[in-house]
């Protein structure tokens, strides 16, 4: 008996990957833009929070040397040094810098006889992204110029941080693990979907209806196959943020990461297997299957720290399974925790569970039909 | 004369075929709308929840210069801030809620006022660098303009900022245009791309390329078909970045010239796309897909020249980019190129027109190879 039955399952999911491989059209359009994704995050990363400025040093006294030197030292601008204010009135207005730093002609001389000292700056404040940027990063700079005075400075107020973790990961790593999971999100409801709405829009599910094989089996079967084409993309994008030094989880994390990929793989392809019984038209179920992946996304804080994000959005995000996902596999992968992994896993075998569930209903009910 | 009208009769007739085609998907035709606006509203949501650190500051101390030092805290462009006690802080910071603590210690007047060393502790959750970063910027801003207005001659050195605009454009409105144009691009490449490669998939181009129809009639009536559909996104994403997130342009007149000419851009593609893939799936895929990145390469964020070059370059590729810099200029006035409107328009009439032959020589290769 059971040796049909992984005969009939066998049987099945081979034929639904050999038609997903038989369109590599497919393939293409789900890879690619995740790879174009993660190259455009990674090359975005290198502007955030530094932004161009020219700096334009009207003094040649010593304090204004020194200030120059903090300034560039900073490492929270890319600076570009202008030998003229008109040079650098230029470069503002030709958009190649956002904001001009002028040391002015008397800054030593004041500075030296107590006198208040500015430091000119000319923002392009188009928005407030890039404005708020260099309205830190200036302070930050007089601050530094402050400290290097050691216990002669004014200064006398300074910050003693503490970091509630062991290591600062990057910014487009962080959107790494969300990408991946809304590449499993919409890889398993697409192909899942197409592969259950295929049947009805070409006819087939009679033949598969009139099969000697139970009902149960034809459902295991499509949402293996569903599975494996999701799960290998999954690991495809782990092992090439691996290779690439982004995703590196260690020792035992290997397991919880994989276990997570498995169970998000497993709950999208049920979720497609479920949504393309339910229409059994490819079109739509293409149209709400990345509709729905988008929206998950989002919700579950897939460009955003979801903890930082107002109440009623953390409050929904709690119902979304993917926020879970997200959550274990940057615990796993970034910091080697395993903080809230059972709640974690069992939301996401509960949720898995409940799609299969209803891929099992959806499928039985239209097979009827 | 009567060539004229019968190529007319094929655009009309091309056309409304595949209005009335769109119009059986009515899932797909509802999704393929709402889209557009799906992608505003939750690029949106999440960019203005993400604008400002959530705080928690303890005070141990509440004379007049910690008070001062809250005050400028808050004045730094970067937090949300809270007052908790110690027990309060420590739990929020643990369960995730706020990113760091900033605790002012209980003799922090008495200091300052002695001019003695004191520190502020600062725990941060350091999840990812960008808020980590902010709040490491943010602190030391804190404290020199906490210095500058309340010991003006001892901290002598300040910045005295000279801003461009009358005023800051906040994210959203400024995000909301650039997002308008990536929703045009993904609802214009849905419609085109489908209703072009379904002609193929479905074996019926064979039928209409082999009538007495001129291929470009055909080809416009596709094309003016999918605008007509696609219109309808259009419309609806332009009304809630005017009425709802309450960004008014400044040039009525370019929002519109520019919105249909990067709509015609985009249809063209979509069309190109669709007749050369041949087959939907794909086609709808790419068109979804493609949006995020397109969105992070184009320049949504600000001008692309404060970006790394080599971003520069690949943004300066594709016609998002010079879509999104009109726009920006229609709704706000803000110029972010040199170009000038002009050759920012022209460069995009350029697509249009590169895109509509090469569609046209897509079309006709594919003729020969069936």
């Amino acid at each position: 008996m059971f040796r049909n039955f992984f005969r009939a399952v066998g049987a099945i999911t081979k034929k639904d990957l050999v038609v997903w491989l038989r369109q590599p059209a497919n393939m293409a359009a789900m890879i690619v833009p995740v790879l174009a994704l993660l190259l455009v995050e990674a090359l975005g990363s290198a502007a955030v929070g530094r932004s161009p400025v020219a700096l334009v040093r009207l003094d040649q006294g010593p304090k204004a040397v020194q200030m120059a030197q903090i300034i560039h030292q900073a490492d929270v601008f890319r600076l570009a040094d202008a030998s003229s204010e008109s040079q650098a009135q230029l470069m503002l207005k030709n958009l190649d810098v956002v904001a001009i730093i002028t040391i002015p002609p008397n800054f030593s001389q004041r500075i030296a006889q107590g006198q208040p000292a500015q430091i000119d700056v000319e923002v392009n404040n188009l928005n407030a992204d890039f404005t708020n940027d260099i309205r830190r990063s200036v302070p930050d700079a007089i601050t530094q110029f402050y400290q290097a005075q050691g216990a002669a400075s004014p200064i006398k107020v300074g910050m003693h941080e503490s970091d509630l973790r062991q290591r600062d990961v990057e910014m487009f790593q962080y959107t790494i693990l969300p990408t991946m999971v809304m590449l499993l999100m919409l890889s398993g409801l697409v192909s899942g979907g197409i592969s259950a709405a295929r049947e009805w829009e070409t006819r087939t599910a009679k033949e598969l209806l009139l099969a000697p094989v139970a009902r149960g089996t034809i459902i295991t079967g499509k949402v293996l196959a569903s599975f494996l084409i999701t799960f290998g993309l999954g690991l495809f994008v782990l092992l090439l943020g691996y290779i690439l030094g982004w995703t590196q989880p260690e020792g035992i994390y290997w397991i919880s990461t994989l276990l997570i990929l498995v169970l998000v793989a497993l709950f999208s392809s049920a979720l497609g297997i479920a949504l393309g019984a339910l229409l059994q038209r490819m079109q739509p179920v293409t149209a709400i299957s990345v509709n729905a992946a988008f929206y998950l996304f989002f919700l579950a804080g897939g460009i955003s720290v979801l903890a930082f994000e107002p109440a009623w959005l953390q409050a929904i995000a709690a119902y979304i399974p993917l926020t879970y996902g997200n959550h274990a596999l940057q615990m796993a992968i970034f910091y080697s925790s395993s903080d809230q992994l059972g709640t974690d896993i069992l939301v996401l075998s509960v949720s898995a569970l409940v799609a299969v569930g209803l891929g099992v209903l959806s499928m039985q009910r239209n097979i009827a039909n | 004369m009567a060539a004229i009208t019968g190529n007319l009769r094929v655009i009309w007739a091309c056309m409304k075929k595949d209005m009335r085609s769109a119009l059986t998907e009515r899932v797909f035709l509802i999704a393929g709308i709402f889209m557009p606006v799906n992608v505003l509203l939750m690029m949106s949501l999440f960019v203005l929840a993400g604008s400002h650190a959530p705080t928690a500051v303890v005070m141990h101390d509440t004379g007049p210069y910690a008070q001062a030092f809250y005050r400028a805290m808050d004045g730094a462009h970067s937090f949300s801030l809270s007052t908790a006690n110690a027990e309060d802080a420590q739990n929020l910071i643990t369960e995730g809620k706020v990113v760091a603590v900033v605790t002012i210690p209980s003799d922090f007047d008495a200091r300052v006022r002695a001019n003695e060393p004191v520190q502020i502790g600062v725990q941060i959750n350091n999840l990812n660098t960008d808020f980590t970063n902010d709040i490491r910027r943010a602190i030391p801003l804190s404290i020199t303009s906490f210095y500058g207005k309340a010991f003006p001659n001892l901290v002598t050195v300040t910045p005295h900022e000279i801003d461009w605009y009358p005023q800051t454009t906040d994210y959203i409105p400024y995000l909301g245009v650039s997002i308008l144009v990536i929703s045009v691009m993904v609802g214009s490449l849905l419609q085109s791309g489908t209703s072009s490669a379904k002609e193929w998939e479905s074996g019926t181009i064979k039928e209409l390329l082999l009538s007495p129809a001129s291929r470009w009639s055909i080809l416009v009536g596709k094309m003016l078909g999918a605008i007509a559909v696609s219109l309808l996104a259009v419309i609806l994403v332009v009304a809630v970045v005017v009425f709802v997130l309450g960004v008014w342009p400044t040039h009525w007149d370019e929002v519109i010239w520019v919105t249909l000419l990067s709509l015609l851009i985009f249809i063209a593609l979509g069309t190109l796309l669709g007749t050369l893939i041949k087959r939907w799936q794909p086609v709808v895929a790419l068109a979804f897909a493609l949006s995020v990145p397109m969105f992070f390469i184009s320049g949504a964020f600000g001008p692309i020249s404060f970006q790394v070059p080599v971003t520069q370059v690949i943004a300066k590729i594709f016609p998002v980019y010079y879509a999104i810099v009109l726009q920006q200029h229609a709704f706000h006035s803000f110029d972010l190129n040199t170009f000038g409107v002009g050759l920012n328009a022209a460069i995009l009439m350029i697509y249009a027109l590169g895109l509509l032959v090469l569609t046209t020589l897509a079309l006709r290769r594919s003729t020969i190879a069936h």
